[in-house]
């Protein structure tokens, strides 16, 4: 049987990767509302809110933050209907509406969907309905309004709802690259024509408890601040946007995703054989790469291996682009703070020339993945 | 569009209340026997509804081989039992598996609920401190998928979906994508979910519980009994598969999927019909060519009502017979419309129609003629089923699957 026996970095055998163009985005982290928000921070090397904000501020544990400060949902979509629903929610419609708004008008509702990476969905949500069941007289007097909150689609839902979009409604987890793994979902469902048009975007939410998770996990570097926020953007194929006359902010071009845990060992080649084969699939050499974004900074064990994997890749490390410093590691958006971080820092410093990024992420359950980004897309 | 090729089932798993392993899970669904009892699983004392369908026999050391379940959560094990499973009943060599372009998409509701409950405990009782790395580690709804890539050596895709009660349907739609395209040489497909406390707290507190038993299109139908389990299929090339002498359970002809985009919790029918009809034109099919239709059929009275107003919207005159494993199996959340692929693969395969069990009289309100296969499943040679999953988020996917030809 052939199709089994393809080795996994057998390159010349994968086709071309079908050009994804990003149109619009919108994005809420702790530089502050909007892309040019995040753009002045990475160029002047700011860290964003750097204390933990909410009526549980006083109990985080000893952990740097970057958080979204003064965030008030009703603020950006009127008071009606927001009141049953959470902060992780709010960034996302927030992060959607602006990244919709940009976008050119006109999109078949039908024929566009959601794609929203999370990880466990809404902590303090779950927090709730954990006092609910387990300290009230009734353990089942709990909020029936508030209970879909857990429920780990309800971001994506909710996005669909504000802005009626009936198309392919998706969430995905894949922990630290799951925004990798967001685009290439993209690819598959807009290369296929299951939708003419995407959001795609991450979110995530600081609370105390999620807190204490990161500070037990053991996992973070001394020094790495733990963030919050969402980044969403409006995605269709190249020649869908150029067809329809849109501006494109960056394509993507190869993706690519896989797991590798640290059992099977060198996990600095697992990124390097990912960045070889998105670069062979956009079509790309690896001289032209002048930029590199990592997902893993401030990580325990990764950092270090996933900057070799480049290396390995590329002969060298480009000039690197890390929005961590800013947005605070964002695990499940990580991937969206990432492709986010390159757009408001091209925006900010335009050059003569399009920007080629890497885009990488590598987690300690496995997962390892490359993106290509391309600086706009005035020309094919 | 780019060039596909045909994608065949082939391998079957499933970790369920009425049997380990598809062929166990299979026959006493087709034998229509009741999966669901007391909670025993979580201290459900002070529910005035205690039923659920739990997997209690579930050892995974006895199937596991390479994933320490020490490290995982029930959902990850569940998940990976089942693709273990899978990958046994389809024949493949693990190796060759493994060193494959191979993934794993598993969807599901809650994630690692169980593991959410530990956590959950400890915050609200002041023990944060407690926290433990290993536990937190399990939580991300990531690790499901990441449970089965590491129980099975799998190096490709590794998405968990978790789009709640239609989730393995996506998974199983967006697998085929990726072997129809060449993005993978194969996938396993699937979902898992535990019962737990949050889920039952959150279904009772929207009044969506049943009290005793599951009564999908019962006139009597009171509700959902809450479930669990781990469910996966195996997807490759229908000609890889056919090469290779392979026992083809199914080739997946299609799948639609919409949103509603109204409401969270209340299904739509018009929503619903048109997923019905982009799934048709996804596989190209005609609504006279499916023989049976896995319900959703989660026994709430509006879920029922709205389900089959959507399927008479679409098959008019001729509505094939549709029924419900929920009866049986109760509402196994993320995994529950994995665990309707398998029995619609085994009733393409074996040649019979699932029953719904625990009818009584089939509600006059949804209309008349309606065959919901009462009792136990029928000898039949269906061709093309059918295969409902709809969800909160009004995440609506429905699957068609065929007897290869």
């Amino acid at each position: 049987m052939t199709a089994v026996t393809t080795e996994p970095d057998a390159t010349t055998r994968l086709p071309a990767a079908v050009p994804l163009a990003i149109t619009s985005v919108g994005v809420v982290s702790a530089a502050g509302l909007g892309l040019d928000a995040l753009g002045e921070a990475l160029a002047s090397g700011g860290r964003g809110h750097a204390v933990p904000v909410g009526e549980d501020a006083d109990q985080y544990p000893q952990v740097g933050v970057r958080s979204v400060e003064g965030f008030r949902l009703r603020d950006h979509v009127g008071r009606k209907g927001t009141r049953n629903l959470d902060r992780l929610t709010g960034f996302g419609l927030v992060s959607a509406k602006f990244a919709l708004e940009a976008a050119p008008q006109g999109g078949d509702p039908d024929r566009t969907g959601v794609v929203v990476t999370t990880s466990t969905g809404s902590t303090q949500s779950l927090v709730d309905l954990a006092g609910d069941t387990l300290l009230q007289e009734r353990p089942y007097l709990v909020n029936p309004s508030r209970f879909p909150n857990t429920v780990l689609n309800c971001c994506a839902g909710q996005i669909a709802i504000w802005n009626g979009l009936r198309g392919a409604n998706v969430t995905l987890a894949a922990g630290q690259c799951s925004g990798l793994n967001s685009f290439r979902h993209a690819r598959m469902v807009l290369g296929l024509g299951r939708a003419d048009r995407l959001v795609v975007g991450g979110v995530e939410e600081l609370s105390a408890p999620l807190a204490w998770g990161w500070h037990a996990s053991g996992t973070l570097a001394g020094g790495t601040a733990i963030g919050e926020g969402g980044a969403a953007f409006v995605v269709s194929t190249s020649e869908a946007a150029r067809a329809g006359g849109a501006g494109i902010a960056a394509e993507v071009l190869g993706v690519e995703v896989g797991f590798h845990p640290a059992s099977r060992g060198n996990r600095a080649g697992a990124v390097a054989r990912h960045v070889e084969r998105a670069l062979a699939r956009s079509g790309v050499s690896a001289d032209e790469v002048t930029e590199v974004s990592p997902g893993s900074t401030g990580l325990v064990g990764l950092e270090r291996a996933e900057r070799r994997g480049i290396a390995m890749a590329l002969g060298r490390v480009p000039e690197v682009r890390d929005v961590t410093r800013a947005v605070g590691q964002c695990y499940s958006a990580a991937g969206a703070m990432q492709v986010a971080g390159l757009l408001a820092a091209w925006r900010g410093q335009p050059s003569g020339r399009r920007r080629l990024a890497l885009v990488t992420a590598v987690g300690h359950d496995g997962n390892v993945g490359a993106l290509v980004l391309r600086e706009g897309g005035g020309d094919a | 569009m780019p060039e596909t090729r045909r994608v065949a089932i082939t391998g079957l798993g499933a970790v369920s209340s009425v049997g380990i392993g598809a062929d166990a899970f299979a026959s006493a669904i087709r034998e229509g026997r009741n999966g669901t009892s007391e909670i025993t699983s979580f201290d459900a004392s002070g529910f005035p509804f205690r039923m659920a369908g739990e997997v209690r026999d579930f050892a995974p050391r006895d199937i596991l081989r390479r994933a320490d379940p020490d490290r995982w959560g029930r959902s990850g094990q569940l998940a990976a039992a089942a693709s273990r499973l899978a990958l046994e009943d389809s024949g493949l060599d693990p190796e060759e598996v493994s060193r494959g372009r191979s993934g794993v998409i598993m969807g599901t509701t809650s994630g690692e609920a169980t593991v959410s409950s530990v956590l959950g405990e400890q915050w609200v009782s002041g023990r944060m401190k407690e926290f433990s790395p290993r536990v937190v580690a399990q939580a991300p709804a990531s690790q499901i998928s990441a449970a089965v890539s590491t129980e099975l050596a799998l190096g490709g895709d590794t998405q968990t979906i978790p789009t709640a009660c239609s989730a393995s349907n996506y998974a199983l739609g967006h697998a085929y994508d990726l072997v129809r395209t060449g993005e993978a040489d194969l996938m396993f497909a699937g979902g898992a979910d535990a019962v737990n406390r949050f889920t039952h707290a959150g279904f009772h507190a929207l009044g969506a519980l049943a009290p005793d038993v599951c009564r999908p299109f019962d006139r009597d139908r009171a509700g959902i009994i809450t479930g669990e389990g781990g469910v996966s299929l195996l997807l490759e090339p229908l000609e890889a598969a056919v090469a290779r002498g392979a026992r083809v359970y199914a080739e997946v002809l299609g799948y639609g999927v919409n949103c509603d985009a109204r409401h969270m919790v209340h299904p739509d029918p018009e929503s619903i019909a048109a997923c019905i009809r982009d799934a048709h034109a996804s596989a190209g099919i005609t609504p006279e060519q499916v023989d049976y239709v896995c319900a959703h059929g989660t026994g709430t009275p509006t879920n029922d009502a709205t389900e089959v107003q959507a399927v008479r919207e679409v098959f008019g005159e001729r509505v094939p017979p549709i029924s419900s494993i929920k009866s049986m199996i109760g509402h196994t959340m993320g995994a529950a419309s994995g665990f309707g692929a398998v029995v619609c693969c085994k009733a393409l395969h074996d040649g019979f129609l699932p029953p719904t069990a625990n009818l009584t009289e089939v509600d006059p309100e949804l209309g008349p003629g309606l065959d919901v296969v009462p009792g136990r499943g029928r000898d039949a040679s269906p061709r093309i089923v059918q295969n409902h999953g709809f969800a909160f988020g009004g995440n609506n996917v429905i699957t068609i699957l065929g007897r290869p030809e």
